[in-house]
């Protein structure tokens, strides 16, 4: 029982790391060769850890791939969304009456 | 040569909220991007500041320091008229106007949903946009 319970709490704690990618499965997320990725993990353009003698890239310094904005612009958005909706509300109140 | 975006209120009033915000971070790329307002979203912005109790002279130098505020002329009956195609609720329609106006490459709000995005790109060449799509946008310039 208590095995099973560590057994969760470890796993859990596991899924909130975030997801990392080797070079290989950038290139090919990116269409671009593994060359050009470790070209642009040089000039930093992609943030990677390097392990040894292997990079691996969070899912972060992609995060274009999956959302469309780089990782910083995806966290001001949601800071401005956190009070956006008491915004929408006076305005529509105010444009009402115009 | 800067690009022109016309600001909808909500962009406005979020960059008065938060700095670390989107919505801020457009004033720090002035360089490539020029900003507009019209008269009516500049009426409008001081009623809401006020009844959100945000700081009326935080609004007042944002505008002198970095927005420029196109005068529309027509009323708003004739812009909701003139406009409503472009709109989900006309009460929209005068941030049409002033996009419109000011020859903007974007329009830039929050409330995407209350405007007809293919329509304002088929027949005014603008683009409906969040805050962080247009500084994606500048990113890849």
């Amino acid at each position: 029982m208590f095995c099973l319970v560590w057994y969760k709490l470890i796993m859990k704690d596991n899924l909130t790391y975030q997801k990392t990618y080797t070079p290989a499965q950038v290139a090919a997320m990116l269409q671009l060769s593994k060359n050009t990725v470790y070209g642009l993990i040089n000039r930093g353009e992609i943030i990677a850890k390097r392990i040894g003698k292997v990079y691996r890239i969070p899912a972060s310094s992609i995060a274009f791939v999956f959302t469309g904005l780089d990782d910083d612009l995806v966290k001001a958005q949601q800071q401005d969304l956190e009070g956006i909706n008491a915004i929408e509300k006076e305005l529509a109140r105010v444009r009402a009456g115009l | 040569m800067p690009v022109r975006a016309f600001i909808d209120s909500d962009v406005i009033i979020a960059s008065l909220i938060s700095q670390t915000g989107a919505s801020h971070l457009l004033y720090n790329n002035t360089s490539q991007i020029t900003l507009y307002i019209s008269n009516v979203s500049h009426k409008e912005l001081e009623k809401v500041v006020g009844r959100l109790n945000l700081d009326l002279h935080k609004l007042a130098a944002r505008i002198q320091s970095t927005l420029h505020v196109i005068q529309l002329a027509q009323t708003i009956a004739e812009i909701k008229k003139a406009y409503q195609d472009y709109v989900t609720d006309q009460d929209d329609a005068h941030i049409v106007a002033g996009a419109k106006a000011a020859n903007a490459q974007f329009l830039v709000t929050y409330n995407i949903k209350h405007f007809v995005a293919n329509k304002l790109k088929q027949d005014f060449s603008i683009i409906l946009v969040t805050p962080a799509n247009v500084l994606q946008y500048l990113r890849s310039r």
